[in-house]
Order: C-alpha cells, then structure tokens, then sequence
C-alpha cells in the first residue's frame, strides 16, 4: 500500500505539486491521470525516493521515505520516468545488478533472473548488450530489473509510451497478472483509453492538485457522464495534454 | 542490504562496465607511455648537446683571424677556431653557426693606438643550443681585453690589481648528471596527469554520462545508501587512475634501461623500490583526484561541460609539480602539508636521491587523506540530495 499526505514539492517559483493526498490499495491497479506537466511524473519520484518533499509525506507500507528511504525503496518496484540503461551491459546482467542491490545473491537470483527472462519474453536478447535495443526491448529490460526483487509495491511512470500495440498489449497483461497476485499497482498515464482498460482505481490530477478520486464507476456516477472519457475530461476541466 | 554491500555491489557493476569502455582502456593503457618517452627523448637530446661539447670542446668561427693573431691565439686556449662561413649573420640566423667573432682589418691600428679596438659578435640569444658556444666567446674575449687593459696599466707602472676590486671564482657545480637529473624532476608532473587522465574516462561516465543516458534515475530509486553509491563511483575512478600511475611508473622505471648510463654520464635512479614507495605515497592523491572529478563532474551540465572543466580541473594540482623541474632552493616546510604538492615535492627530492623524510611523508599523506574524504564528503551530499539527477 502506498499513501501520500498533503505532499507540497516546487521548483524554484514553480509549484509542482500543491498538498497533494491519495491512497494507493493493494490488489488493484491505481491510474494515475492527468495532463502532460499536472505534476504525475513529480508524484511518482517523491513516492520512490528520488525527490524529497517541502513537506507532507510518502508511505509504502507504513515506512515513512523522509525516515526510512531505504526500507520504504526495498518494498517498491520501480520504473522511473528516465529508464536509461548500461549500454555495455547486458540485459540479464542489469537483472542481476539489481537483484545484487535488493540483497539476491547465488542461485537464487540466477533462477529468479531466468525466470523474469522467461516470463517477459526477452531469451534472445537476454545476453546482448543493451546498445541499440529498440524502444520495446528497452522496456522489457527496464521492468524486469522493476520487479526482480518480488516487490510488493510497484510504481510505473507512463510504461506504454512508444511502445507499439503488441508490447502494449504485454505490459497490460504483466500488469493484470500482478493484480491477481494481490500486489499494489500505480502508474501514471496522460492516455485515457489505457486508463479505462486498466484501472480498478483512478486518481485525477491537475495543476499540481487531486482534482477526482475513485473507481471508474464512482467518477461516471459523480460527473453525471456516460462515458469514463467524458467524465474525466470533466474532472479535469479541459482536454488539454490528454490523449 | 549492509552499507558495505551497497559499495561492493556498486563498485563491482562500476568496475564490470569501465573495463567494457574501450575509451577507458586506451586512455588507461597508453596515456602512461607518454611521460617515460618524452623523458627518454630530451634525455638523448641533452647528452647529445653534452658530448659534443666535452668531446670537441666549442667551436668558434672567426672572420678576419689574420688581423688579431694575438686575440686568435687567447681563443684558440679556450676553444677550437675555424674559419668564418661567408655571411655570418645569416649562418648564425640560421642557426648553422651558434656565433661568429669578426675581427675587422682596422683592429690592429686600433689596438696600437690605444683606442678600443673593435670586434663583432654575432650571436642568437633566441637559440638555446647556441648559448654554450656564445658564453664561451664573451668570456674568452674578456679576458683578452683584460689582459691587454692589465699589460697597458703595468707600462705605466699601476698594479693590475687596482682594476680589480672583485676578484669572482667561478665554479660550475652542474654535471651531466645534475642536468639530466632537471628532466627528471618532470616525472612528479607526469605522475599527476596519470592519476588523473586514467581516471577521468570512468569518472565522467559515472556522473554526467549516466544522467545523459538517464541510467542514475533508477539507481536512485534503488535502496543504494547514496554515500555509498558516490564512494564505489570514486573508487572506480580511483582504481583506473592507480592502474595508469602503475604504467607510468613502471614506464619511468624502464627509463635507465632506454638510456644507457655511459650515455649521459650518469646513472638514473628508479629501482623498483623507489617506485614502490612513489606508488605507495601516490594513492591518497588517487582517491583524491578521483574523488574531485567525480565531485566535478556529477555537477556538470553535460558530458562535454564535464569533459571540459575536468581536463583544466587537472592542470591545478599538476602544474606545481612543473614548476619543482624549475626551482632548486628548499622548499618551506609547510608546502609539504599542500595535497598533491607535498607528494610531488617528495618524490622530487627521491628521484634526486635523497632519503625519505617520514615526517614529509606523514604530513602528506596526512593532509591528502582529509582533503579526499572532505571531496568525498561534498560528493555524498550533493548525492543525498539528488542534485546530479537534476539540475546538474
């Protein structure tokens, strides 16, 4: 489970986030949505430990990142905003990279990286170096070393973009497959379609603020809309850097 | 997972991708041939200038030889006369002379009738292979003045000695060995730009490189204690930077075997236990240096930015040791507390073959270790705060 309170963050002048709060539950998919610049990507990086806060803070499962930064990252899975890989190393040695920093070490974590292989379908490119790996296979390594540790919590910004429609389609799966396994889910999307696909749970953010919070059916039923488009749209206020 | 395990697994993905840079390895292998060759070259170069002048003693030309025969006589005491190339000027213009005497056919009457009797000569102060050659004639042409103007004073009954309020002993201490042993004094130099150049491939690519790839984002999200993180990136650096300060040292060592002692009259002393001890006394500056250009470039802009204020980061410590090759009075005592200065000054004085003094030791290698964890120390925080992930 993952909690933010009241979590103020700016840039100089610019107020990136403004007091934000919502909770992510475990076995659901939560959608974080908003409009290119609403403050998600700021969000997600204070969740994982890579921004601190002004003030206000970020649980994950009750560990508290401004005391325990460390022990709240042990129980996150995560696939940040910039995913850069190590262009001279390969794709199962980045899997064993970082099961080495969550403390996997021996054939525990050789099975566990052939596993991951295994389960994202990447066995012809598990042993070449990463340079010049198209977008899709970059993304398949950079959720593989996300969950080689068995993370209870996982935190993915915007995972589909560039992907084409069948690596799409995996990523979703991947997805759906950790919700059966009760794990706690949030990622960040600017598409509304994959949004709807996807989420048992949406937090709407704009402008730096929760603007609607809810299951889809609750945000159709207190917009008044038909459709979950139409009601996000009208949670928001505007279409603008949606897609 | 422990803070130390933090540091092992970093250090040894470090390791594992730098020994994959080819940059990295051609930078680590064959910066450290550059200093020994440039040492073995001007080493050829000073005792071939040597030989010839101890082996043929200085040649002078002299135009108008026939005109001065008592003048010629003096020179021929202190050097080898010869004869004049037609146009003086432009042969000693074009270096092909290093200076010409001309003696004009009116320096005989001159002389005679107690007026100053004139000579040219033609020399290139610009020309630094002329300058043996040149201080020699001016000498010996002095002194024959001398002993004419002593002659003139002894006709009229004076003592020379009135003329002579000072009486200058010249004694040239400087041998072969002394000269060549200037050179050497060139190696403290060499040895910082090792340590730096080897290590800053590494350094760059951990810092400013990462974030260019954006591949520090997800170690930052990783449970990595940044302290820990920031010092496996300085020993990575530091690693490359002791491996190319090894090369060049052993480069250094090989130096006498290029350059045989008959050669420049004099032995080299750089056995391996003197390397050794170099060695030892060098890595404090290592992990310093590294820890600087990591400190550095984790605050670049960009790559190049890193590149660029990393490559004149490195002349500071560097240069001092330059200008050791340059100065000869003693140092003052607390110079040897200057990190990188201390230890370059230490290695001068052992290369010269004088003794290790442990307290310079001490001081050294006192002052550089806290010089490097305060670097280290800066590093971590701006590592605890996320700064190398976004505002560079």
């Amino acid at each position: 489970m993952i909690r933010l309170e009241g979590v103020e963050k700016s840039f100089g002048k610019v107020v990136a986030l403004s007091g934000i709060s919502f909770e992510v539950p475990d076995g659901q998919i939560t959608g974080l949505l908003g409009p290119n610049g609403a403050g998600k990507t700021t969000a997600l990086r204070v969740v994982y430990g890579v921004l601190r806060p002004d003030s206000g803070r970020a649980l994950v499962d009750g560990v508290d990142l401004s005391l325990d930064r460390l022990g709240a990252q042990r129980r996150l899975g995560v696939f940040p905003h910039a995913q850069g890989l190590y262009a001279r190393l390969t794709a199962r040695e980045h899997i064993l990279y970082f099961g080495r920093i969550h403390g996997l070490s021996g054939d525990a974590l050789r099975r566990r990286a052939d596993e991951l292989i295994g389960a994202l379908g990447m066995e012809d490119i598990a042993d070449r170096r990463t340079e010049g790996f198209s977008q899709g296979q970059r993304v398949k390594v950079a959720l593989a070393r996300a969950m080689v540790h068995d993370p209870r919590n996982i935190v993915l910004d915007e995972p589909t973009n560039g992907l084409d429609v069948a690596a799409t389609r995996q990523v979703r799966t991947l997805l759906r497959q950790l919700r059966e396994q009760g794990r706690c889910i949030l990622f960040s999307s600017h598409v509304m379609q994959e949004v709807s696909a996807l989420c048992d749970h949406l937090v709407v953010i704009a402008r730096g603020a929760v603007v609607a919070e809810g299951s889809p059916d609750e945000l159709r039923r207190r917009t008044g809309k038909e459709s979950l488009e139409d009601a996000l749209v009208a949670s928001i206020g505007s279409e603008e850097g949606l897609a | 997972m422990s803070w130390l395990a933090s540091l092992w697994t970093v250090l040894g993905k470090e390791l594992h991708e730098g020994l994959r840079d080819r940059k990295a390895l051609v930078t680590a292998l064959f910066f450290p041939a550059l200093g020994p060759a440039l040492v073995v070259v001007m080493l050829f170069l000073v005792s071939d200038s040597t030989r010839q002048a101890d082996e043929k003693g200085v040649e002078i030309p002299v135009a108008g030889r026939e005109y001065a025969p008592n003048l010629v006589a003096l020179l021929e005491q202190g050097a080898r006369v010869v004869d004049a190339p037609a146009d003086p000027v432009e042969a000693v213009r074009r270096g092909d002379v290093p200076v010409v005497i001309v003696i004009p056919p009116d320096f005989g009457a001159r002389l005679r009738a107690g007026e100053p009797a004139p000579v040219r000569l033609i020399l290139d102060e610009s020309r630094h292979q002329a300058r043996p050659a040149a201080s020699t004639a001016e000498r010996l042409l002095a002194a024959w003045s001398h002993q004419v103007a002593a002659q003139r004073l002894m006709v009229r009954g004076i003592h020379p000695e009135v003329i002579e309020p000072l009486a200058v002993e010249r004694e040239d201490v400087s041998t072969p060995a002394s000269r060549a042993a200037m050179l050497l004094a060139t190696i403290p130099f060499f040895l910082v730009m090792a340590m730096f150049t080897g290590g800053m491939p590494i350094a760059i690519d951990v810092t400013a490189g990462e974030r260019e790839r954006e591949s520090l984002e997800p170690l930052f999200a990783a449970p990595v204690p940044r302290s820990a993180m920031v010092l496996a990136k300085i020993v990575a650096s530091a690693l490359f930077g002791a491996a190319t300060l090894a090369e060049t040292l052993i480069g250094f060592g090989l130096v006498p075997l290029a350059v045989p002692a008959t050669r420049i009259g004099f032995s080299v002393q750089l056995d391996p236990k003197l390397l050794l001890t170099t060695f030892l006394l060098c890595l404090p500056i290592v992990f310093a240096a590294a820890a600087l250009m990591v400190l550095f470039a984790a605050r670049a802009r960009t790559f190049r930015a890193a590149q660029t204020s990393l490559s004149l980061l490195m002349l500071v410590p560097s240069l001092p040791g330059m200008a050791l090759a340059f100065q000869s009075a003693r140092p003052a005592a607390w110079l040897y507390s200057v990190p990188f200065l201390g230890q370059q000054m230490i290695v001068n004085e052992l290369i010269r073959g004088s003794p290790l003094v442990p307290s310079q030791a001490f001081l050294a290698t006192g002052t550089s270790v806290i010089a490097g964890l305060v670097v280290f120390a800066l590093a971590a925080r701006i590592f605890e705060r996320g700064q190398p992930l976004f505002d560079g």
